[in-house]
């Protein structure tokens, strides 16, 4: 069965893509339906940050090879001390997929023994995919300072 | 003699031969087998998304190029054809013509330097001499077509920056006249040579039944008995103007079918007649395409605007799903860009379940057959 | 006639500079043009010139572009397994200034801040006549003596240390010690 057939509230975006607006609790439900019905590439988890209204933007992406469609299921969840619990029983991905997004924008997903350094390394500053990171100030900061070095 | 068992720790790269790039594995050994693996990356990591939200929408077109190194022009298009997308743009038809040669050059380019990679990596290394030198062929192309040899920044959005030469047809036929004539040569070093059957069939075997679930694409999908390309399912540029079929696993042409599919043997072979179709293709794209504009008359760059939305485009790259993910708000620069790179499944989940119970010597093999490239692993 | 300490220095360097061995360490994307460097096309055998998996046999050091901190541990940690005399070339406008990523926050800008280079190849990506002319400006300058970034390594050891350490820990205060464990 097509997305639009098991969930009309999906709204098509143009042809081949559909997106689901829904709350954190409904997310294993639905993923787990769409996984039963055809959408059988989970293709990737990406978070954005919408910091004005103080959200995380959890937005889970599947395709299917049968209808050639492909869904976004998307979920909002708090900046700060919020947190979503880990789906890498459904598919494998999604572990390495939620280890880079606890790096990059400190959100927890409980139930991933993984979580940790991934990517960067002794990194000490708030997660730098945040949109409140200032990437140039920090390496005016930081690499500009760094003294050269003198020779005698 | 029974061998002594005894439990090593390996890291095999970032300096390391065998190791696909600047990213390394940390393998647990016991006697010849290996245990466990787990992928370590990061070293390449420029935090590309980061910098796109900082620049706006044309400046990105130069950064998304650097993603992956040997086919950087598969990101190129997928980053306009997102932003096309948005913007509800329909670009000419010359210039859909034209994105489909280059992207099928970039293909028969990496895929050169993969099986050449493969091969060298079982001792076989004249054949990575001879792919990097035939590579250089197509380079030469390149850099008549779009003024250079690696980073082309070619395809953007609104179609290509400027129509080809008047003489790209001659060069490019010569180029693949000549590429015809070396495959059998390839052929004879590679998939028919009796050490690389050996070496190679059954060995870092993908599960069929779970190949799709893994989020195995591309290639490597296709190795495993799947006929699925998103050229095919999705077709973007001129692909659904051409006439070529997909190769897939059992039907290898004229290779033989030696193993139960989805290991090294197999793989190697598919990216040989993908290369061999890549040249069909570019022949009939070159013989089809028409007259007329190759970029939309825009706006002012500065000036863009894209309208706000969700957008998700996928390429069939070289190495598998290339997809970009790209959310507007409606301003002069993106808010989110996401890039989905193939290796991310291939180099680190399926790498680290199929490495269980792989022969040391072969595991090198294994990771560059899936072929893994770190830097869209880790963008 | 005999030759003194100098001389005696002449001939070794002379006989060096065609036997330079390269570290087979792919840091960053000019990687990519490495490879028809080695080969058949632009062939730098001919200068004697040779990748060498362990950083213990080599003496050229090819910085191929932007180093991530994460990186630049293990380039410090490789440039100190090799041998004196080594020569680091700087491949690429990344480790000049920084290149297209000056706003990184993981990349770092200067290479020379944190180990000596001796010469450096501007663009992105440098084309591979330009490596090869690299190659022979460094042959040149060890010919007479002026390729002496691995002395300068020595003498300002405290100092490209603290510049390490500043960028490994991402703060310009901390100076703690570096974890010796790699491959981390």
């Amino acid at each position: 069965m097509m997305a639009k057939e098991l969930f009309p509230e999906a709204q098509e975006l143009r042809k081949g893509r559909i997106r689901i607006e829904t709350i954190k609790d409904k997310v294993t439900e639905i993923i787990k339906k769409l996984k039963e019905n055809g959408y059988g590439h989970f293709v990737m988890l990406s978070c954005v940050d919408w910091i004005k209204e103080g959200k995380f933007e959890l937005v889970y992406q599947m395709w299917s090879y049968e209808y050639r469609e492909h869904v976004m299921i998307s979920i909002k969840i708090a900046r700060e001390g919020d947190s979503m619990v880990t789906l890498r029983d459904l598919f494998p991905q999604i572990e390495t997929y939620e280890r880079e997004i606890h790096e990059m924008f400190g959100v927890n997903f409980v139930g991933n023994p993984r979580l940790g350094e991934f990517i960067l390394e002794g990194w000490p500053h708030m997660p730098p995919m945040r949109k409140d990171f200032d990437t140039e100030k920090f390496v005016k900061e930081l690499y500009y300072k760094i003294p050269e070095v003198k020779e005698e | 003699m029974k061998p002594i068992e005894k439990e090593y720790e390996l890291f095999i790269g970032p300096n390391h031969p065998g190791a696909t790039g600047n990213m390394s594995y940390h393998i647990w050994v016991e006697g010849d087998k290996v245990k466990k693996a787990e992928t370590r990356v990061g070293y390449l990591h420029r935090g590309f998304e980061k910098l796109m939200e900082k620049r706006i929408w044309m400046q990105n077109v130069p950064l998304v190029c650097r993603i992956c190194v040997p086919e950087p022009d598969v990101n190129e298009a997928s980053y306009s054809m997102a932003v096309e997308d948005l913007m509800g743009w329909e670009i000419p038809e010359r210039a859909k013509y034209i994105r489909t040669i280059i992207l099928e050059m970039a293909r028969i380019s990496a895929h050169l330097l993969t099986v050449g990679g493969i091969a060298a990596s079982l001792g076989i290394y004249t054949a990575a001499q001879w792919g990097v030198g035939d590579r250089d062929y197509l380079l030469d192309v390149f850099e008549q077509i779009t003024g250079a040899r690696v980073y082309h920044i070619y395809i953007w959005p609104g179609g290509v920056r400027w129509d080809v030469p008047k003489n790209t047809k001659e060069l490019l036929t010569k180029v693949l006249d000549y590429l015809e004539k070396r495959m059998p040569l390839y052929e004879d070093l590679i998939i028919k040579n009796k050490v690389f059957i050996r070496r190679a069939a059954d060995v870092g075997v993908i599960p069929k039944d779970k190949a799709i679930e893994w989020g195995v694409t591309g290639p490597n999908l296709r190795a495993a008995g799947y006929q699925l390309d998103f050229r095919k399912l999705e077709p973007y540029a001129a692909y659904d103007k051409i006439d070529f079929e997909v190769p897939y696993y059992p039907k290898l042409g004229e290779y033989e079918v030696l193993s139960d599919g989805s290991d090294i043997y197999t793989r190697t072979a598919i990216r040989m007649l993908e290369m061999q179709q890549s040249i069909n293709i570019i022949r009939q794209a070159l013989k089809d395409m028409p007259e007329g504009d190759v970029l939309l008359k825009h706006p002012q760059w500065f000036a863009w605007k894209v309208p706000a939305g969700y957008s998700y485009v996928r390429v069939e790259s070289s190495k598998g799903e290339f997809g970009y993910f790209v959310v507007s708000d409606g301003g002069k620069k993106p808010v989110r860009v996401h890039v989905r790179g193939p290796s991310y499944t291939h180099g680190i989940n399926v790498m680290e379940t199929i490495a269980k119970g792989l022969n040391v010597a072969d595991f090198a093999p294994t990771a560059i057959s899936l072929d893994v490239c770190p830097p869209d692993i880790e963008r | 006639m005999t030759l003194n300490h100098d001389d005696w220095g002449k001939v070794a360097r002379m006989m060096s500079k065609r036997s330079l061995w390269m570290v087979h360490f792919c840091t960053g994307c000019g990687a990519m043009e490495m490879p028809p460097v080695m080969t058949s096309r632009y062939d730098m055998e001919r200068f004697g010139m040779h990748a060498m998996a362990t950083p213990r046999q080599a003496d050229v050091f090819l910085v191929t572009g932007y180093l991530a901190v994460k990186t630049l541990k293990r380039v410090v940690q490789v440039y100190e397994q090799m041998r004196d005399p080594k020569y680091v070339i700087g491949f690429g406008s990344c480790t000049i200034n920084g290149g297209m990523y000056w706003d990184s926050y993981n990349t770092i800008k200067d290479l020379s801040k944190y180990i000596p280079v001796d010469v450096y190849i501007a663009g992105c990506m440098p084309r591979p006549e330009a490596i090869i002319d690299s190659f022979l400006k460094l042959m040149d300058m060890i010919d007479k003596g002026e390729a002496i970034g691995w002395k300068k390594y020595h003498k300002y050891y405290d100092q490209y240390k603290k510049n390490q350490r500043m960028a490994y820990a991402y703060r310009l205060d901390e100076v703690e010690d570096i974890k010796e464990d790699d491959a981390k």
